[in-house]
Formats: structure tokens, sequence, C-alpha cells
């Protein structure tokens, strides 16, 4: 998810953007907050879905406002884009530290609400199945608004070449505005998302960060339909390596990407003109 | 360029006199002025929450010295610094002992910080106690004969504990054993002390998983799924931050419990986000040197936790019994050795030898800090149980288990001793 | 000429500061004059070849790691061998891992050394038979050419005789920069900078001309490493993770990429202001977050932009 927004945003507007993964911690903490707050409130425990997705897109809502923020380095060498956002980590670290305190935080009791599934010998909670069906659905929907929508197909002439559609009439900053927060969305829904099934705690950007920029360099900078794969293929290299050689845990990642970088810079999934 | 270059200059050299222009505070030692002491503690990132218990404990214990007349009728005035990477805090406690001269320092609970930090304060001869920070290889290699450092009690500690009540409870009951712990030192000292122990007790058990994920992992997925396929009788767990209950939860969810048996050795730290709906019954649970709900808990533990849980709406964790003990054992050792000198000020190497063998009273009951300056203290643990009144498992009966029971003595390796115990 | 003049009034300020007899400020300038390496090294990547590094702290935590091994495990402790060696150690790692980086340009090479720096940190963490894993590897006193310096405790020795000779170091080596930026190698770098297709036509080899460019970096950056490694006495995995180098981007770009002396300036600044908001306040990384987010977008050429009227004209 947070890869997915990444990809959309570093795809349409050139900007990799470091701070999605304060978006995903953001999304995290909030959404544990308004769970909490709904289900107090007398919420039945199988809506609390509802409520964490809604919690993460009013969130996005301050997708415009670090859009703001960032729109002066545009036109700059993308170096100062990267060096903003980390300046955008170091300030939501501190943000959320302030509103939620140091403490981990996770939801009550509702990860297991929708049940368990028996697969032979393997037990596994539908909410997975959820949150892996989600982020298919999301992938899938970003795919039908980019190709078949009016709005996609302005973002896409955007990516393509930029002056061409600011001269056919398209207004830039409108389009930017709504693509990064539809990432910043992405983000925090993300994080929401994930929440019932763990904890969040203040550094979870800062790993955020690298597992996403691992997803998004192996499926290819830009690609959305990559975005999906690569997410499942970093994810089960690295069951592979916890299950055969747990001391490799952490090197694999970087060894995968360092492999992709050099040997197919554009990313496996990539055309090769990307 | 010319004018580039001057300009450079001239800032450089303004902010250079600048920076160094600022003038000290006067360190008098009248009566009057307060006894400072410096705190180094996280407040970034996984370790932050344990950092922040340690310091509302840290002054939670100074506002009960100064109320009680403070030391040697001093205010006492902590001066907070943060803990970071090791670079950063040997900084920060230069910064302490040359520009803030304060008295004595405290705090420190990362592992490779405190490495760090024991030698530059015999460097600097600024007295040292630290809460937390501690390994077998600071033990044994970098600082063999410490003066002016104090440090925690040993990594492993926990981890004896948890070894022998389960060795003893569960004898025969499982074979196969699988651990996960968080991979660093700590970690792998805790899991090692596991396996001396359990073969020590004539359990012979066969590891068919041990699993190193980083500390402050916070998606198990992965490892659950190895454990799953290891199919162990008993799982073996370090974690002691938020990780701790992520992993239970994700266990639970996957249907690891319930056959299986599980020993977290120190998920105390966080034990208020062990809930009971994923948390199972009859799991040995270790506390570290505070147990919160102690029924037989001194008057004064009672007090904190108490007083604790009023203000902050959170039950006390083990850091805060570090820091308590730590703040007070300055204080004890600062009137034992102005009384052996007429009631003078001491200077800092009579107050080390007072340290030495000094005997208090910390939150956890009775410590005692050891000639080879590692402190002994008790030791909580126990088996789960729902029957409370909280929405997070707590344990019953707690276990009890002193200093000398789970800490190896001085100068003695932790094999060596264990294979020494007569069981 | 008169910039001469305040660059040598400038080096005797600080090389009095000493005296001045604030110790602790005084140990504070020891990672600065570390940094300054490491930072100008990075600086020729990025102002001089437009090259940025995500992975600078690479090199750094290289050059710590070589002080730490040699004093601790071999007992070399004569602090000249250990740069030389922490040269040679940086060069020769800097030789695959430039080879490999400086194919690719802008955001690929920003995430090439951010993975290499990340591989690294995994290792040092991963492989703690060899590296002491998260407890780090002590870095001993060293020699300086060939005394001990014994009579000195510690603190006396840091603000002593190694300041001195960091200082030594770090203008040699500042010098040594400013031979390269103004030698013909320099132009051909800034040349690749402004047009890469352009130098390229000319006849200059883009990518052997990155390449060098990289060894240099890397060759600056575990010098300046194990002048950090010294006052820490601790070479620790958190040198090569990724905020690290972060920070060092920050220096760079807070006294300004595009002027020669910004880096130094970058560093001192940094590391005199972290020091102050530290203890101010708990919340520092915002404060830093926001000094950054500020010199990005409204000064993009740094406090030497500031200082430098034709700059600030975008000249």
């Amino acid at each position: 998810m947070v890869a997915a927004g990444l990809q959309l945003v570093f795809g349409v507007q050139k900007i990799v953007n470091l701070a999605c993964g304060s978006f995903y911690a953001l999304g995290a903490y909030f959404g544990v907050t308004v769970v909490t707050r709904a289900l107090a409130a007398g919420l039945p425990p199988p809506l609390f879905l509802v409520v964490l997705i809604a919690g993460g897109l009013a969130l996005a809502a301050i997708g415009p406002i670090v859009e703001r923020v960032l729109r002066p380095v545009y036109d700059r060498d993308e170096s100062f884009q990267i060096i903003l956002t980390f300046a955008l980590v170091l300030m939501f670290e501190d943000i959320t530290r302030f509103i939620w305190g140091s403490s981990p935080y996770q939801m009550g009791n509702v990860y297991l609400v929708y049940g368990q599934w028996k697969i032979g010998r393997l037990t596994v909670p539908v909410y997975n199945l959820i949150v892996i069906a989600a982020g298919g659905l999301i992938a899938l929907g970003m795919g039908f608004v980019l190709s078949r929508t009016r709005f996609g197909r302005i973002v896409r002439a955007t990516a393509e070449n930029r002056e061409m559609s600011e001269a056919l009439g398209v207004d830039m900053r409108r389009i930017y505005a709504r693509v990064f927060t539809l990432g910043t969305a992405l983000g925090t829904v993300g994080g929401a998302l994930v929440i019932p099934a763990t904890a969040v705690t203040l550094d979870v950007a800062v790993e955020v960060i690298v597992e996403a920029f691992a997803v998004v360099v192996i499926s290819g900078l830009g690609s959305m339909r990559g975005t999906f794969v690569g997410a499942l293929l970093v994810g089960v290299l690295k069951a592979v390596a916890i299950a055969a050689y747990p001391e490799l845990e952490l090197l694999v990642i970087y060894v995968i990407v360092i492999a992709v970088l050099v040997l197919r810079p554009a990313g496996l999934f990539a055309r090769a003109a990307a | 360029m010319a004018t580039t270059r001057r300009q450079f200059l001239e800032l450089v050299g303004g902010a250079a006199a600048l920076a160094t222009a600022r003038l000290d505070t006067a360190p008098a030692f009248a009566q009057a002025t307060p006894v400072r002491m410096g705190v180094l503690t996280i407040k970034s990132g996984i370790g932050a929450q344990v950092g922040e218990a340690g310091l509302r404990s840290a002054q939670w214990t100074t506002d009960r010295i100064n109320k009680a007349g403070g030391i040697l009728g001093r205010k006492l005035e902590l001066v907070v610094e943060e803990e970071s990477t090791p670079k950063d805090t040997v900084e920060r406690f230069r910064k302490l002992a040359l520009q803030n001269k304060v008295d004595v320092i405290t705090g420190v609970i990362s592992t490779g910080v405190s490495l760090a930090i024991g030698p530059v304060a015999e460097e600097l001869k600024m007295l040292w106690i630290s809460w937390d920070g501690t390994t077998q290889k600071g033990v044994e290699e970098t600082m063999p004969n410490p003066r002016y450092s104090f440090r925690s009690t040993d990594n492993e500690c926990e981890a004896v504990m948890a070894s022998i009540v389960v060795a003893k409870n569960w004898k025969g009951k499982f074979r196969t054993v699988a651990g996960i712990n968080p991979d660093y030192s700590y970690g792998r000292d805790n899991w090692q002390a596991f396996l001396w122990i359990m073969e020590k007790y004539g359990n012979p058990v066969t590891p068919v998983s041990d699993l190193w994920p980083k500390l402050g992992t916070t998606d198990f997925t992965a490892h659950v799924a190895a454990l799953q396929q290891a199919k162990p009788d008993l799982i073996f767990s370090s974690h002691w931050a938020g990780d701790a209950s992520v992993l239970m939860k994700q266990a639970h969810a996957a249907g690891l419990v319930g056959n299986t048996k599980f020993v977290f050795v120190v998920a105390g730290g966080v034990h208020e986000t062990l809930k009971k709906s994923f948390t199972p019954e009859g799991m040995f649970l270790g506390y570290n040197t505070i147990y919160f709900d102690y029924a037989d808990a001194s008057p004064l533990q009672k007090q904190f936790v108490k007083e604790y849980n009023d203000r902050y709406k959170e039950w006390p964790v083990f850091e805060c019994e570090r820091a308590y003990l730590v703040t007070s054992a300055y204080k004890a050792a600062v009137e034992k050795a102005a009384k052996a000198i007429g009631g003078k000020w001491p200077t800092t190497d009579q107050v080390i030898d007072a340290l030495e063998g000094l005997e208090l009273e910390s939150l956890g009951g009775k410590a005692r800090y050891r000639k080879d300056h590692i402190p002994e203290c008790n030791f909580y643990g126990g088996f789960t149980t729902y029957k409370n009144r909280f929405d997070f498992v707590t344990i019953d009966p707690v276990v009890k288990m002193t200093g000398p029971e789970v800490q190896k003595p001085s100068g003695v390796g932790l094999k060596d001793w264990i294979q020494s115990w007569k069981v | 000429m008169t910039g001469r003049v305040v660059l040598g009034l400038v080096v005797l300020g600080v090389a009095a500061a000493p005296l001045l007899g604030h110790q602790y400020y005084t140990t504070l300038m020891l990672p600065f004059f570390g940094y300054s390496l490491a930072v100008l090294g990075l600086n020729l990547l990025f102002g001089y070849t437009g090259l940025l590094s995500f992975g600078g702290a690479l090199f750094v935590a290289l050059g710590a790691y070589t002080a730490a091994y040699l004093t601790s495990v071999f007992g070399v402790l004569a602090f000249e061998g250990i740069v030389l060696a922490a040269a040679v150690v940086g060069f020769l790692v800097a030789i695959p891992v430039g080879l490999l980086c400086v194919r690719y340009v802008r955001i690929y090479f920003g995430m090439l050394t951010l993975a290499f720096g990340m591989l690294f940190y995994s290792f040092l963490f991963k492989f703690y038979h060899l590296t002491g894993g998260d407890e780090g590897l002590r870095v001993l006193r060293p020699r300086l050419f060939g005394l001990a310096f014994e009579s000195l405790d510690k603190v006396q020795f840091l603000t002593g005789p190694f300041y001195y000779y960091s200082l030594a170091l770090m203008v040699v080596g500042t010098a040594v920069m400013w031979r390269i930026a103004r030698s013909p190698f320099g132009l051909c770098l800034r040349s690749i900078r402004e047009n890469p297709g352009k130098a390229e036509y000319v006849g200059v080899s883009v990518r052997r001309y990155r390449f060098y460019a990289f060894l240099i970096a890397g060759v600056f950056g575990a010098v300046g490493g194990t002048l950090l490694a010294v006052p820490t006495g601790l070479a620790d995995p958190l040198l090569a993770y990724w905020p690290h180098s972060g920070t060092l981007v920050f220096m760079m770009l807070l006294g300004g990429f595009s002027n020669f002396f910004g880096p130094i300036l970058g560093a001192f600044v940094f590391i005199f202001l972290q020091d102050q908001v530290m203890s101010l306040t708990q919340y520092w990384r915002f404060v830093f977050g926001l000094i950054l987010a500020i010199v990005v977008i409204f000064v993009p050429r740094g406090l030497m932009g500031f200082l430098d009227p034709r700059q600030r004209a975008g000249v």
C-alpha cells in the first residue's frame, strides 16, 4: 500500500516521497484512535473496518497541505525533493510523539472479529486475507482509474509530458494536489489497515520507508502493476529467508535491491523505456 | 571569491567565539546550591517507552527526596539529555560532565551506548550509575575493573529466572523448543542461557528453530509461519518492547497458541499490551525487577504504583524500578560517605567507596551494589492468568527470586556458573 | 588577498580555541573536523558532479571500523597508519561500489548508494563475531607520531594533541580538496553537473570522471570516520544507518553545496546547533526538520548563499 502511494506520486510527479512512511505511521496511530473511540461509542465490532478506512481517508486531508509545502521544489533537481521529504519525516516523528506519546499503540480485540480459516495445517486469520484482497483491489482500482477514466488519462498525459498537457489547458496544480492526496491516502489507509494485526511504534516510519523503497525499486519506479507483485515478492522472499536461513533476514532485501538496480534499473516489471 | 571566503570566515569565527564564550555555571559546593544529576534517556524509537517510564520514575524519586529535605540539605536537580546513538550520547555525556558540571550522571538503557559511555566515564572520572545498560562483553572485556561506572544487572538474569522456573515446573513436558529473540547481544545471551540451563536441569531439548527478528519488528507473519512449520513444544522469546505483544497477537491469530508453551522472559515491560484476548493463560511471563500488582509489595512500591497510575494512567514497568534504584542509591551513598567523614559533603571517590557494598530498599524490595559495581535486585515472574481486574494478563502466583539466585557472581563466566549449580 | 588573510586568521582562531579552556566545546570541534572532511567529499559528488549520495555514512562507518579494528584487534595504535589504512579501505570499497553506482544518475544513484549503505549496516549488525554486532568495536586511544602522551588524560589528549592533529588533517584535506576542485579535473566534474551530454561531446568521459569523484569522496568519508571514531571511542553500526547519511546531506545543504566552504560551515553550524537545541527541547527533530525544510525551499544555496550576494542574485 505504501509502495503503491509512493509509486503513484513518483510516477506522475517524479517526486520521491520519503514521507510516505510517516503517512503510514500516522494512519496507524489515527486508526487506533478512531476505532477505539468508535467501539467505545457502541459500534458493533464487525463494522470497525469501515471506520478504519474512513479514518485513513479522512487523514489523507493532510495530503494537500504537504503537497503545498513541496510545491516550490517541483522544478528543481529531485535530490532536493528527497531531502525535503526527509525533513518531513523528522518533523512527523516528533508530531506523532507529541500527540500519541512514546508507548506502542495497538488496537483492542478486533483482529479476529472475522474469524480464522484453516487451510491444511495452517491457520490464517481472515483479516489478513481481507488486507491482501484490499491491496489487490486497490491495485486494480488504481489501474482502472489510470487507464479508463478522464482523470486517469490526464494524469498519464501529465506524467508523459508536462509541458504539453499544460499547454492543452490542464491545471497542473489541481492535478498534482489530487494525485498527491491520493498517494497520501494510500499510505494512511495502508497504515490503518495493517494496525489491527500489529502495533505501531515511533520508529515505524523509518522502517517502512526502507521496505517500501525495496518494493518500489524491485517493481520499477512508477509502475503500478509491478508494485503489487513486487510487494508480494519481497514478502515471499523474506519468508523464505526466515524459514531457510534466519540469520540472513536483514541482508536479503538489500541484496535483492542492489541486484535489481544493477541488472534492471527500470525494475523487473517496467517496460524497457521506463 | 574573496568576498565569499572572508564572509564565511567571519561567520565561522563569530560562531566559534559565541559558542566558546558562554559562561560556565559556577560549581560552588555551598550547602544552598542544588546537587545536579545528569540523566541520559531514550526519547525516540522503540526504546522511547521505557526511556520515558524511567524518566518519570527518576522525577518521582527526586521529588520524594526533595520533599524529605534533599540530600544532606541540598536539593536534587535533574539535568536531562537524550540518549541516542553511541556517538551522540558520548557527546551528551561530555556535555553533562564538562559543561553542566553535574555531580553524577545516571541513565543509559541501550547496550551499545553503555559500552561507549563506560570508558568515557572512566576517562572523565565522572561517576556514572547506569539504569539498564549492560552486557556480557561489558562485564568481561571492556570494563574489567570499572571505578567510576556502575552498571546494571547482567543481561540474562531474567532469562535465567525464566529458565529455572520453566525447567522445574514443566519438567519432561517439552522436548522441541524454538527461540525467537531480538537480533542483538541481549537476545543472543538470553537464548544461550536458556539452552545451557535446560541441559543443566537434565531437560534435554532440541532447538528446532531459532529466529532473529530485528528489535522492534512489527510484522512477524513470516516468523510465525516458520514457527508453525517447526511445531515446537515451547517457544522462548526475549522481545521486550511493543514487538512482544505483536508477536503474541500474530502467533495467536495463526493458531499457534493452544498446544504450544510460551516463555516471554521480559515482556513484563509491555504487560499492559498483552491483552487477554490473544495472550494465553499459563504461559511464563517475566517482569524483571518489579511486578506492579505484587500483593506482598512494600509500602514504598504500593505508593509508587498508585501515584504513577493516578498520574499517567499506566502501570509502571521495570525501568521505573531501575531509575528509582539508581537515584536513591546515589542519595544513600552520599549520606553514608558523609557520615564516615563527619557530615561534610563527600568527594566523588568517597561516594564510590560508599556505593560499593551499599544496601538499600528499592521499589522491588532489597537491593545491593556489589563490589564489582553490579547491583543485585529481586526478579519477578510467573504463569499468566485471566483472574484479575484488567483487560490484560497478570501472573499468579508471583515467583520472586533474589539477585544471587539469578545473577552470576563476580568474575565467573555464565556457563561455568550454571554448571556449578546443584540441582 | 583579504580572503587568504582571513582564512589564516580563522585557522589561527580555531587553533587557539582550546586555550579558552572550555573543554566541552573544544571536544565538540573534533566531530566537526571529521564531518567536514566527509561532507567535503560528499559535496564533490553533489555540488560538483551532481550526484546525491545517500550512502555517505557507509564510508564514515568504514573509517570508524578501520580504526576500531586496527586499534583493538591488531593493536596498531599509530594514527598515521590508521588514517592511511582507512583511506586505502575507503578507496578499495569505493571501487566496486562506485563502478556499480556511477552507471546511474539522479534518483537511481541515490537509491543504490542507500542500498549499499544499508547492506553494510546489516553486515555490521549480523556478523557480530567479526564486528561486535550492536555493541560495536572499541576504538583505543591512538599514538600520534609515535607519541602516546601518557601524562595526559583522555580529555586533555583530545583537546590537546589530538585536536591539533585533527585540525591539521582537516586543513590538509581541505587544501587537497581545494586543489581538486580548482584543477581541470574539478572543472570537468562541474561541466558534467551542468550538462553531461555536452561534457561527453567535448571529450570528457562522464562515467570515468564520476567514478573518480566517487573514489575521492569515499576516501574523504573514511578519513573523516577515523577522526569521528577516536573521540567516541567506539565504532557502532548506527554510523552506517541511513539517517546518518541524511545527516551528512543535511550538513552539506545547510552550509551550501554550491560553495567550496559550504560543507565546512554546514558541519560546524549543524553540530553546535544540535548541541544547543537538543538540550532545549526533546522535540529537536522537529526543529531540525523545519530548518531543513526552510533551507531546501527558501535558501537552496544554504548559509553560504546568504553570505555571497552574487549567488543570492542567482549568478
